[in-house]
């Protein structure tokens, strides 16, 4: 087990508490720069929101509900499994860990599949911005507006998913190999903290593109 | 400082309270509050991230750097909103 311990800390470190403690900064830090780089589209969709607020709303009310907070469930069920992939990888359970990185894998393919399936639904009903764009609401620009943010932040966020999956695949092609052991899986926990981000994003963006046109 | 570890109960419990918030949010949107629609809306939301933040990723449980990192991140976006707003809301342009 100490041979094991020695292995796991890179020989910058001068002790294993140390080298998590860079990984778990070095990962909060980049978490930051995407709360900048989702924080700006966030802002000036508010700005849009404040010019459109009506075309916004209705906008919003062309959402299915039904996939919409069923895709909130799906996604809020992966970060849990995420969670528990890591406690399994703290107990050192390599098969456990295995387990809940493959579900988490899975649970984010099937969130993909619905937000897919809700793209191609607004493509038939001519809702995707440009020349394809079709709609008799009295303020279209606006109603645009709100489909540019729409598809640019939940395909931002999609694209997320798809890296954070890819991610986790290597993770549990790794566990496979028994790579990590309840003294090292700093992978693990910092993947996690990635998984758990995409998780945040998506709640505001149920929040602010789902929930709005509900009252209608 | 030593890893952080919490128990399968807290995270069951956390999982529960995400998908009740989630039930709630969306029932509370098919009333018509005005304005009060988007407040709660977001304050929902803040507090399911909330929940993620400090269970799901450990952060209640970690040493002081992460919480100072933490801060800059949402002080930085709190700044970045109020003083665009205070611009926007200031031109006449909203109705």
């Amino acid at each position: 087990m100490s041979e094991l311990r020695s292995l796991a800390v890179r020989e910058q470190f001068a002790t294993a508490d140390q080298q998590r403690e860079t990984a778990t900064v070095g990962m909060w830090v980049f978490l930051v720069t995407e709360v900048m780089f989702f924080g700006g589209l966030f802002m000036t969709h508010i700005v849009y929101r404040l010019l459109h607020t009506a075309a916004f709303d209705r906008g919003s009310a062309d959402m299915s509900i039904v996939l919409g907070s069923t895709n909130t469930a799906v996604l809020i069920s992966s970060s849990f499994t995420m969670a528990l992939a890591v406690h399994a990888a703290q107990e050192g359970k390599w098969r456990r860990l295995a387990g809940f990185l493959f579900a988490t894998m899975l649970i984010g393919s099937v969130f993909l599949g619905i937000k897919f399936a809700e793209y191609y639904q607004h493509y038939r009903e001519h809702q995707v911005p440009g020349f394809w764009f079709e709609t008799s609401d009295p303020d279209p620009g606006g109603l645009q507006m709100f489909f540019v943010y729409y598809f640019a932040m939940t395909g931002l966020h999609a694209l997320h998913m798809i890296i954070g999956i890819g991610v986790l695949a290597v993770l549990l092609f790794r566990s496979g190999l028994e790579r990590f052991t309840s003294a090292y899986h700093n992978p693990v926990v910092i993947a996690g903290l990635y998984w758990h981000f995409v998780d945040i994003v998506w709640v505001f963006l149920f929040a602010i593109f789902y929930l709005p046109g509900l009252h209608l | 400082m030593t890893e952080p570890v919490v128990s399968l109960k807290t995270y069951t419990g956390i999982f529960l309270s995400l998908l009740c918030l989630t039930l709630a949010t969306t029932l509370l949107a098919y009333l018509d509050l005005g304005v009060f629609n988007m407040v709660i809306a977001i304050t929902i939301a803040v507090i399911k991230a909330t929940l993620i933040v400090a269970f799901f990723m450990h952060a209640m449980y970690e040493f002081k750097l992460v919480h100072v990192i933490l801060a800059g991140g949402v002080l930085w976006f709190l700044i970045l909103v109020f003083l665009t707003l205070g611009d926007y809301l200031t031109r006449g342009w909203a109705k």
